[in-house]
């Protein structure tokens, strides 16, 4: 009997727990698995520890204990010399969004891809779509730093995406826009998501999560609540930007 | 070919965004090299002056009696023996007083009911024109004393003692100016990369957050530091050139540059300096940019 094998995963923690000085616990014993090509939510409230966990997995801090694999590097023992391999591999939508805001929208979302040496032609053309996807075409030379909130947060989205990362993970990317840039977003989200892009979106934004049948991972206190088996891609499907816009 | 251009991008936009502390890294590293090579060079004419003026130098060795030949090999290999000299010359009591009478020219018959040996017979050695041979000469004149049949050995001792000082003390001043120069620069240029790092420190972070090596980040601040280590150099031995250019000039009448040679450093000499400032730039770049890769 021929059965569909289950995608290998891309996110693997096991038992993994963060504490800061003196006795802050921010995440207690996260244990779960990402499946290659997924899409999942992970909710809770702020200061539930979303956050960390995503700068966990992108290696902005280090675990205190526990196992992370992600995209084939264990986390646990990748020193700082080969530490660019794995970021290669991940583009974060900051919740701050670290732009540089002297420079332009252009030169903030050309930064994933001039880290890779990749060619100026290719770069120019990946920035002008992501623009026009996210609407902001006519900001290509506006300095970072003169853009409204919402626009802010939609160019830290198109850098994070524009290196066509294995793994995206997005810290509330949505928590500054209108329902019409929302739509855009998750658009281009569940574009990447069909071109085989792992996507990790943390947000407390339930009309995100409500529609579709993605998985959805609560966070509370810094505890798992529920996170489920990873969902294969052909159970995934769905866009639910109509429903948005 | 790619990442060249992407690195010498960055470092000219690194250049013109923080152009004000990097013009007085410039400065600092000018006037470092500056001192340095004016002592240098200094150290440099003053080993001429010696060498000129020790052309005449020579140790006369009298001697009690006339040495047969067999004796003047002798004396020739002991003398071979203790050190390298230029040439050694047996001068016979009656070559002395052949000598004597033609110093003396129209006066010579002063000299008449004098018998032709009066004067003693005596070994000239003219040691090496060299700055070593100089500090060794009294060794030597000791030595020389020892050879059987020795009389008495005269050089110019209270001139080679004066000399010798002058030298030593050119010397201090070099090593001295020397390791300041290592010090400022180093310091300098460490200092002034390190507060361009702390006011784009958001930009390095975000940098290694989207996957850059350590080697992109690093590469535009070295280049950075061994830019102006280069240009600060350059400067600094142009500036040498138009003061020995003055100084030259001021004193082209007066008798002193005439009398000994006043020169510029060699090319070699120059290239080494300006490539060891460069290099020493380049290092106070790498110390600074350490921590800023550990993110």
């Amino acid at each position: 009997m021929h059965q569909d094998l289950p995608p290998p995963p891309i996110i693997e923690l096991i038992k993994v727990s963060k504490f800061y000085p003196p006795d802050v616990e921010a995440l207690s014993d996260i244990s779960f698995t990402v499946a290659k090509g997924e899409m999942l939510y992970l909710t809770g409230i702020s200061g539930a520890g979303k956050t960390t966990l995503i700068q966990l997995i992108s290696r902005m801090e280090k675990e205190s204990k526990g196992v992370l694999d992600v995209a084939g590097f264990d986390l646990g023992k990748l020193n700082h010399r080969s530490i660019h391999l794995l970021r290669r591999k991940i583009g974060v939508a900051y919740q701050d969004f670290k732009l540089l805001p002297n420079r332009n929208v252009a030169d903030n979302i050309a930064i994933s891809m001039e880290v890779v040496h990749q060619k100026k032609s290719n770069i120019a053309e990946r920035v002008r779509t992501l623009l026009e996807q996210l609407n902001l075409s006519k900001k290509y030379a506006t300095l970072a730093g003169e853009l409204s909130r919402g626009e802010q947060q939609r160019v830290a989205i198109a850098r994070a995406v524009a290196h066509h990362p294995e793994i995206l993970l997005a810290d509330e990317p949505t928590g500054n826009l209108d329902a019409e840039n929302t739509a855009r977003v998750m658009s281009l989200f569940y574009q990447l998501n069909r071109q085989g892009c792992t996507l990790l979106i943390a947000t407390h934004d339930k009309s995100l999560y409500r529609v579709g049948n993605r998985r959805i991972m609560e966070l509370r206190g810094g505890r798992l609540l529920s996170a489920g088996p990873p969902l294969t891609t052909s159970n995934t499907a769905a866009p639910v930007v109509e429903t948005l816009t | 070919m790619k990442s060249l251009s992407t690195i010498l991008q960055h470092t000219g936009r690194n250049l013109l965004l923080t152009w004000k502390p990097q013009l007085m890294t410039f400065f600092a590293v000018m006037l470092s090299v500056l001192i340095f090579s004016f002592f240098y060079l200094t150290h440099a004419n003053a080993l001429h002056v010696g060498a000129e003026m020790g052309n005449d130098l020579r140790l006369v060795v009298y001697l009690d009696e006339n040495p047969p030949p067999a004796l003047q090999e002798e004396y020739r290999s002991k003398i071979l023996k203790f050190d390298r000299v230029e040439r050694v010359v047996f001068v016979s009591s009656q070559e002395a007083y052949a000598r004597f009478a033609k110093q003396l020219a129209n006066d010579s018959e002063v000299l008449s009911g004098v018998p032709e040996d009066f004067l003693p017979p005596s070994i000239e050695v003219y040691p090496l024109r060299s700055l070593d041979s100089l500090a060794r000469i009294k060794r030597f004149s000791d030595y020389l004393e020892t050879l059987p049949g020795a009389l008495k050995v005269q050089y110019g001792k209270e001139w080679i003692d004066h000399f010798h000082s002058f030298i030593q003390l050119m010397r201090i001043v070099i090593v001295l100016s020397g390791a300041l120069l290592i010090i400022t620069t180093t310091f300098m240029v460490a200092y002034t990369i390190r507060l361009n790092l702390f006011s784009r420190r958001k930009e390095l972070e975000l940098l290694r957050l989207v996957g850059a090596t350590t080697n992109y980040i690093r590469m535009p601040f070295l280049l950075e530091g061994a830019l102006i280590g280069f240009c600060g150099s350059t400067a600094g031995i142009v500036a040498l050139y138009l003061l020995f250019r003055w100084i030259k000039l001021q004193f082209t009448g007066p008798a002193l540059f005439s009398v000994v040679p006043f020169t510029f450093l060699s090319w070699p000499v120059t290239t080494c300096i300006m490539l060891a400032a460069t290099m020493l730039c380049a290092l106070g770049s790498f110390h600074s940019t350490r921590p800023i890769l550990h993110l």
